[in-house]
């Protein structure tokens, strides 16, 4: 198997192959050590994603001497331990990163000319597929015959997404160091009593970058990035810059603090051996988005009920405050995938894809996260009686059975769904070789 | 995806005919379904929070641990905007529902076995202070007098579709008894046909349910 590889042909060539949701909390904290490698050699980096790094390199070339060097730096804390880097020079971020895209065996392209570099990339590299339809269709197919158009043309034609895509593909890109920023725009909470849990710290997290975003709201703007700091009670301090292509919300900055401390307590040599006592958020690069308001959205109701659902976490736990989305599946429990509130949506089955003998809807309104058994007696081969609580039902009528093959290839049994209709409801079951077991109730 | 589902199961119109709005719940009218696990009342439920949540969270707040956002999706409710919170704990539910009802005017609870009077009362109060649609769903049992502006009993339900191995679970007939004051004050009886388009129809003025099958 190789990255990149549809999923299932992935599951063609190796079934024994596990798929997994994808866990960016969990990425970052495996990312932290390196970024921390690369800190050793330029002090300030600013993390896009788990995987991306953006360095100013300025001050350091002062230091090394040349690029060369501090690329040869940078790799150099990087190789003992097997970080597979392919690190790329250019003017702004856009052009570094499609540099450390292109760069090849050698793991380095260090690019002289940026615009040069720039106009032979492919129209792609925008990353706006809409617009990157249109150019095509257009013939724009490379980022030179971009910026070979007037941009007033774009810009009536395409509005702020064209304007943004021919300023990059025009090398007029942000500069790596961020804007100053008034410091009043900044949020900080210090707690008498330490915080010892990291749950704890997530709901102070959550409730400082309310407090953040509440604050840049009334002025009309958003942050694209931000530097978080947490210190310890013994005075050990602990910063990250999160940067992000779209503004930061509410949910999103309290995930990024999420995963910074997760990454921080769950490394093995440098976790903190105290209490926090301060958390700090630190707003750059600001943007006029988040002024705007959806026209079919009550922003207030959703402002205040996310703090109503903040305090309500805050007595259930992370775990009990819970969203779901549809997802494929052929039983109703595989086909609703849940989420922490706040956490980003994650998909692992395609719904829209045909699923033949999934369960017809309507689904059951109340469905066991684990099936309990459910007691059915049988007679020549039909269902005549169910056992619910102390008492035996009769089975007025059913529907089913309908199989289910399920992954036999791995050793699962063929299972028998049926839907048993009583005088006191409908239910419907799952019945794996005679255990039979309730999948939902139709209440 | 979604529309796909809602399409096939799309609960829509309301109850025009006798002007009681059974999937609009009323602003600090807090609503009461009562009767057995099995009888459709969790999907009522979830129908009466189709209409906030188009423009507002809305929260299910979940005791057994069995919501189906599934179902709550097919009923109408937009997910983007639907909030599951789990509390068992009966000594912990009141303080729950009560940070819940601070922010969200929509709220679906069932009602766990050892919730005390006094704070279901102040619940009560607090939703009629808030303005929020509260639907109380019992787990077992009813909930005292006066808390309920509305309550909805199941007395029946019948299912279609399903006939000795064939077919399928198509349509449900649910027959509910409202009383409070969300009801005028009297006993009425309203028939809920649920077949997709959700006719719904209501047969009031009745104080008792039809005479049952005599069974010899």
């Amino acid at each position: 198997m190789s990255p990149g590889m549809p999923r299932r042909e992935a599951e063609g060539t190796c079934p024994e192959a596990v798929v997994l949701m994808r866990d960016p909390g969990e990425e970052a904290r495996r990312f932290d050590p390196v970024v921390s490698m690369l800190e050793s050699v330029v002090p300030r980096v600013e993390i896009a994603e788990p995987g991306l790094v953006l360095i100013p390199i300025d001050g350091a070339i002062r230091f090394y001497g040349t690029e060369t060097a501090v690329v040869d730096a940078l790799r150099g804390t990087l190789a003992p331990h097997r970080v597979d880097a392919r690190i790329g020079v250019a003017d702004g971020p856009f052009a570094a990163y499609w540099a450390a895209r292109s760069a090849g065996h050698s793991g380095r392209m260090i690019v002289d000319d940026t615009t040069r570099f720039l106009r032979a990339l492919d129209i792609s590299a925008i990353d706006h597929e809409d617009l990157v339809s249109t150019f095509r269709w257009l013939g724009v197919t490379t980022l030179g015959e971009l910026a070979r158009l007037p941009r007033d043309a774009i810009a009536s034609r395409f509005g702020e997404a064209g304007v943004v895509a021919h300023r990059l593909a025009s090398g007029q890109d942000r500069p790596v160091t961020p804007r100053s920023i008034s410091p009043d725009l900044a949020v900080e909470s210090r707690f008498e009593e330490p915080l010892e849990s990291i749950d704890h710290v997530a709901f102070a997290a959550r409730a400082l970058a309310a407090r953040m975003t509440a604050g840049l709201r009334e002025v009309g703007i958003a942050p694209h990035r931000i530097e978080v700091q947490v210190e310890t009670e013994s005075g050990d301090t602990r910063s990250r810059v999160w940067r992000s292509a779209d503004p930061f919300t509410e949910d999103a900055l309290a995930d990024r603090v999420w995963w910074q401390l997760r990454a921080w307590i769950e490394q093995g040599d440098d976790r903190p051996v105290s209490g926090i006592v301060r958390l700090r958020l630190d707003p750059s690069d600001l943007s006029g988005e988040g002024r705007q308001l959806g026209f079919f959205t009550n922003e207030t109701a959703r402002v205040e009920a996310e703090r109503a659902l903040a305090r309500a976490q805050a007595l259930v736990g992370p775990d009990a405050v819970v969203q779901a989305g549809v997802q494929g599946g052929r039983l109703p429990r595989e086909q609703v995938m849940w989420r922490r509130w706040g956490e980003e949506a994650a998909m692992v089955r395609d719904p829209s894809a045909p699923w033949p003998g999934a369960t017809p809807s309507p689904a059951p309104a109340l469905v066991p996260d684990d099936p309990p058994r459910l007691d059915v007696e049988w007679d020549e081969g039909m269902p005549a009686r169910i056992r619910l609580g102390t008492r035996w039902e009769p089975v007025i009528t059913w529907a089913g059975p309908w199989r289910l093959s399920r992954l036999w290839w791995r050793g699962d049994l063929p299972a028998d769904r049926y839907q048993l209709v009583t005088s006191a409801g409908a239910f419907l079951c799952l019945v794996i070789d005679g255990d039979c077991r309730l999948e939902g109730v139709y209440d | 995806m979604a529309a796909v589902l809602a399409d096939r199961w799309d609960l829509s119109t309301r109850i025009r005919e006798s002007g009681v709005s059974l999937f609009e719940v009323q602003p600090g009218r807090p609503v009461e379904l009562t009767g057995p696990v099995g009888f459709g009342l969790t999907r009522l439920g979830y129908r009466m929070l189709a209409e906030p949540s188009q423009g507002a969270p809305v929260v299910v707040l979940d005791v057994r641990g069995w919501a189906s956002p599934l179902a709550a999706h097919e009923a109408g409710v937009d997910l983007d905007r639907l909030v599951v919170v789990r509390c068992p704990d009966p000594s912990l539910w009141p303080r729950v529902v009560a940070s819940v009802l601070e922010g969200v005017k929509a709220i679906y609870a069932e009602v766990p076995v050892g919730v005390n009077d006094h704070d279901l009362r102040r619940l009560a109060a607090l939703a009629r202070a808030r303005q929020a649609r509260l639907v109380l769903r019992p787990v077992r049992g009813m909930l005292p007098a006066g808390i309920g502006h509305l309550r909805l009993k199941a007395k029946e339900i019948r299912w279609e579709g399903a006939v000795q191995g064939h077919g399928r679970l198509e349509s449900r007939r649910l027959v509910l008894e409202a009383t409070g004051k969300g009801a005028q004050g009297i006993t009425r009886l309203i028939e809920v046909e649920d077949d997709g388009a959700d006719r719904v129809r209501v047969v009031s003025g009745l104080a008792a349910g039809p005479a049952g099958r005599a069974v010899g």
